[in-house]
């Protein structure tokens, strides 16, 4: 199986920021953080969903989902809500779970532990990422700090695949089931672990629920329509892989090399890529990246200095390794869309990959194949002219190499 | 309200039994798997009812979209 083109960071730069990242200094331990912030706060579930409501808070696992219908819909149930703190990111070049486990597990914990007692849930599930050792030893150490004999923290550890991350798959876990995707026939709000409403976010949502109740609505931070901040993850070329804090409106262009030949894919592996021209002008932003036809997803911003096409052939071809090999469509259709991707080198055009992204697209129990169709159309409308360039045997970056490819297969 | 057939995929092992019962909604792709596009109509629903019952690896449903 291809293995990632990415290895995964556990131990980013991480800096002070102005809201999640505020503190930093003192460490992550349960003290500190009862100093910084005081008690779990106790809040009842109207003032929650009121709260929630007026911060317009969006997940931050990729989908961007309003965090209220989730809350209101797991409120409604008839039946005792369960509250899961995902942190089994499947994102191998994102680092942003790994750094808030390491330096705020208590404001996630927090977060996920209000929500449940408002909601009158007994226990708070923690689901670890299994190729993640030093994210699990830090979110072990911090559920052994606390005591709350009313609120039980359930640890399980999810497989190192990128799907298990996905929310069935993380129910199935929960179940005692391999942690799969299946099909959702309910959202898992209404009906999820054990058929109960379930409230699934992932660590960096819960860590703004908990900030924004313990310190109020953020404010002065972000936009009207988008108050507050996101958790980047930093990919660029010659530096650590970093993790930071920005406000909802900031510029890309802070943060992004000088180079105009950079390619940059931004979102993670089921992203989109733009060109360093392009993203510069971007703001930090979920409806505005849309607008660009682009995807904030789960906060990555990965900047390369060589050719974006020959690292989508790699990605793809990893994905399509990851699938669960489930349904069909997805077990099939990834390892040829993978195949067609790569043949863009031996000038055979893109119509097969359109075709193949179109047969695969929302056909499958996860949306696994829809992010990869999503990376894919991204280069085809970002580098059009680089994809010409293959085509015809050379390539802006490394004219040698695709050279060196085309010989090989010509030998074999 | 309209209607939809919607597809178990980790259930569905592409045999095309709903794809012979209701060619006006299933296509199969290449692979055999249905493809399934357009909507229920009343006068197809009968038909859809069939293809959700004879599916060997009961991974159809009809859902109101
Ligand atoms: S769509 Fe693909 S990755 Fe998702 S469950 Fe099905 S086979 Fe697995
Ligand atoms: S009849 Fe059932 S198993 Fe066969 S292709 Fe249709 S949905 Fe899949």
């Amino acid at each position: 199986m291809n293995s990632s083109p990415i290895a995964v960071c556990e131990d980013p730069d991480v800096h002070a920021g102005p809201a999640l990242f505020s503190g930093l200094d003192s460490g992550p331990s349960l003290a500190a953080h009862r100093e910084q912030y005081g008690d779990v706060p106790r809040i009842s579930l109207a003032d929650l969903t009121a709260a929630i409501d007026r911060t317009g808070l969006r997940g931050r696992g990729g989908a961007a989902f309003p965090f209220a219908i989730k809350l209101r819909a797991a409120a409604d149930g008839s039946r005792r809500p369960v509250v899961v703190i995902n942190l089994s990111e499947g994102e191998p070049a994102s680092s942003k779970d790994s750094a808030l486990a390491r330096t705020r597990p208590h404001l996630v914990l927090d977060g996920a532990v209000a929500t449940a007692r408002a909601l009158g849930a007994h226990a708070v599930h923690v689901v670890l990422p299994g190729d993640r050792p030093l994210t699990v030893a830090a979110m072990d150490a911090a559920i052994a700090e606390r005591h709350d004999r009313r609120m039980r923290l359930v640890r399980h550890v999810a497989s190192p695949r990128f799907v298990a991350g996905q929310a069935r798959a993380v129910l199935e876990l929960m179940a005692g089931r391999p942690n799969l995707p299946v099909t959702a026939w309910t959202p898992e709000a209404v009906a999820g672990h054990r058929s109960r409403p379930t409230l699934l976010s992932n660590a960096e949502t819960w860590a703004h629920v908990g900030r924004l109740l313990h310190t109020g609505p953020p404010a002065g931070l972000g936009t009207d329509d988008e108050p507050g901040t996101t958790l980047l993850t930093l990919r660029l070329p010659g530096a650590r892989v970093a993790v930071r804090e920005v406000q909802y409106g900031a510029s890309l262009r802070s943060v992004l090399p000088a180079k105009d030949d950079a390619a940059v894919l931004l979102g993670g592996f089921h992203g989109t890529w733009t060109t360093a021209r392009a993203a510069r002008r971007l703001k930090v932003s979920v409806p505005g990246f849309r607008e660009s036809g682009l995807a904030l997803g789960a906060g990555l911003v990965l900047a390369v200095d060589d050719c974006p096409v020959a690292w989508t052939q790699r990605i793809v071809a990893y994905l399509a390794g990851q699938s669960a090999r489930r349904c069909g469509p997805c077990l099939n259709g990834l390892p040829a869309l993978a195949a067609a991707v790569s043949a863009i080198d031996d000038g055979t055009g893109t119509a097969r990959v359109e075709q193949l992204a179109g047969l695969v697209e929302r056909r499958g129990a996860c949306a696994h194949p829809d992010g990869t169709v999503r990376l894919v159309r991204s280069l085809l409308t970002a580098y059009p002219d680089e994809i010409d360039r293959h085509g015809a045997g050379h390539c802006s970056w490394t004219r040698q190499a695709t050279v060196v490819r085309r010989l090989r297969s010509v030998a074999s | 309200m309209k209607r939809a057939l919607r597809v178990d995929w980790p259930a569905c092992h592409a045999r095309g039994v709903c794809h012979e019962l209701l060619p006006e909604v299933v296509d199969l792709d290449e692979w055999g798997y249905p493809i399934v596009g357009g909507e229920v109509t009343p006068e197809l629903l009968g038909l859809a009812r069939e293809a959700v019952r004879m599916c060997p690896r009961l991974a159809l449903r009809i859902v109101e979209t």
